[in-house]
């Protein structure tokens, strides 16, 4: 009877908390609204980022106040933050930890689509900042790289890749993701892949479980393609170089902002031993800020 | 949209209850294999701690100390990315010899504090009685031992449950894997969290119930 009541005062809290917290449809903005300083203004905005591999957050904040002084944005200055997914940036800008969150502009778009306490920051140079999506294989599988380069290069050339671009990324409503069937051909080899299901529309995790997105769809072409089967494993972000050397997986999603200058440098973000195979995908780095 | 509206559509819509149950069996079945095993193995490294054999008693220290001085992540990827890497042996048995091991290292000390905490007197006692070894440790140390054991037992079981919700770095979709692939679908990461944490403490006050309940039956 005893545990009975302490369990019911528990749950109450929790919900109270649930509730006071704002969580899905409180209006409470983060103690900073993340705007664009005033001219002069020295504050630099705490930007939440997803953690690189090769990098720290100072060093990373130089390059960014570097390539924004470049583009324009003299006035601007940041301090990014890292974390481990997309998740975790929420919770820390509805916390008021950071005022930003760093993404690209498909997955802000399903954020605004689903929650409504977003908006975009407005910046025009944030534009002409791509983001390039690839494969990584290990450094030894040369093979596997060539055959997936050779299909992302089939696959521009005859607009399917457009066309699932356009079903799985442009088109695409937040409540209503298709589902991506995979084809299973007996005897064929078995290519495994690493997915995160933390990157909406581009990678998710639908409610049976079964994984969804751009990058399942576009895997679902390959593996008919190369007549090969192709097994989806879902891993945790921060076990993604871990899986792959040690064989668990033989290919993972990998990001790039391909300045590849001395502002941004391609291998910001690529672990040793990794190869990157062509890109199929580019996207803007769009920034998030809760709504006033 | 209305917090109801958002519950549904977090937790039941589409069937996620049944993804969320799934998660929760998977926890479920690592939780429980794993408190089998280590607590088995745990009183046998008990038994060697405590024994007169010097190389199993030093052996049993120095394991009891590597384990419980280090993080079960690390443990767990150490075991799956590397000693287990090539073996073909499937994630979910990587993770129940992981939390075996961690296990049998906390119930080991647990127990030899027990131990301790016996009054060694009443074993003589029973050994001038004419008890056999076997006779005293089944009648005179274990019952006592059980009892002195049984309320940081019970916190290593909740402990142990806890300690699993890492299993999605070796590609196991359990409970929190599902929690958190429900908040990034939905982009609702603070109120499915929480619905998350509802469910592991009604996890643990289900184990505090059954070891309430046990007490009460003997008390009775």
């Amino acid at each position: 009877m005893k545990l009975k009541k302490i369990a019911k005062v528990l749950l109450s809290c929790v919900m109270a908390g649930a509730l006071f917290t704002g969580c899905g449809g409180g209006d409470t903005p983060a103690k900073t609204d993340g705007d664009k300083p005033a001219a002069g203004s020295s504050a630099p905005i705490k930007l939440g980022m997803i953690t690189p591999l090769n990098t720290d957050e100072t060093t990373l904040g130089e390059l960014i106040d570097k390539g924004a002084e470049k583009l324009g944005d003299k006035d601007i200055k940041h301090l990014p933050k890292f974390y481990d997914n997309l998740n975790t940036m929420q919770l820390a800008v509805e916390a008021g930890e950071i005022e930003q969150i760093s993404t690209f502009q498909s997955v802000a778009n399903y954020l605004i689509a689903s929650n409504d306490k977003y908006e975009l920051v407005e910046n025009k140079n944030l534009e002409k900042i791509n983001s390039v999506f690839c494969f990584a294989v290990r450094k030894e599988d040369t093979q596997l790289k060539a055959d997936l380069d050779k299909v992302i290069g089939e696959m521009k050339s005859d607009g399917s890749l457009d066309k699932l671009t356009k079903e799985y990324v442009n088109d695409v409503k937040a409540d209503n993701i298709p589902k991506v069937e995979i084809p299973t051909i007996d005897g064929a080899e078995t290519i495994k892949v690493g997915v995160m299901g933390d990157l909406p529309p581009l990678d998710l995790i639908l409610p049976d479980n079964s994984p969804a997105g751009f990058n399942t769809a576009l895997l679902a072409e390959i593996a008919k393609r190369l007549n090969k089967n192709i097994e989806i494993v879902q891993i945790d972000g921060g076990a993604r170089a871990a899986a792959l050397s040690s064989k668990v997986i033989d290919v993972v999603f990998w990001v790039i902002v391909p300045l590849g200058n001395d502002d941004i440098p391609l291998d910001i973000d690529k672990p040793e031993g990794v190869e990157l195979s062509e890109p199929y995908f580019k996207d803007n780095v769009a920034h998030l800020k809760l709504k006033k | 949209m209305t917090f109801t509206d958002l519950l549904y559509k977090i937790f039941i819509q589409d069937g996620g209850w049944l993804t969320i149950l799934n998660g929760l069996w998977v926890t479920v079945q690592i939780s429980a294999l794993s408190l089998l095993f280590g607590t088995l193995f745990g009183a046998l490294l008990c038994f060697f701690r405590v024994g007169k054999f010097k190389p199993l008693k030093v052996a049993a220290q120095i394991y009891i100390s590597i384990i419980r001085g280090s993080p079960v992540l690390m443990l767990l990827m150490l075991l799956f990315y590397g000693v287990f890497a090539r073996t073909g042996l499937s994630p979910l048995l990587v993770a129940v010899v992981t939390f075996s091991m961690h296990t049998a290292a906390h119930v080991a000390e647990l127990l030899r504090s027990s131990l301790m905490a016996l009054d060694k007197g009443q074993v003589e006692a029973a050994r001038t009685l004419g008890f056999s070894k076997w006779q005293a440790f089944k009648l005179v140390t274990l019952p006592q031992l059980a009892r002195i054991a049984k309320p940081v037992y019970q916190s290593t079981v909740v402990n142990l449950i806890q300690w699993t919700s890492v299993v999605g770095y070796v590609t196991i979709t359990d409970l929190t894997r599902v929690i958190n692939n429900i908040a990034s679908r939905t982009m609702q990461p603070m109120i499915t969290i929480m619905g998350g944490m509802i469910i592991y403490l009604a996890l643990s006050y289900i184990i505090y119930g059954i070891f309430h309940w046990t007490e009460r039956r003997r008390s009775q």
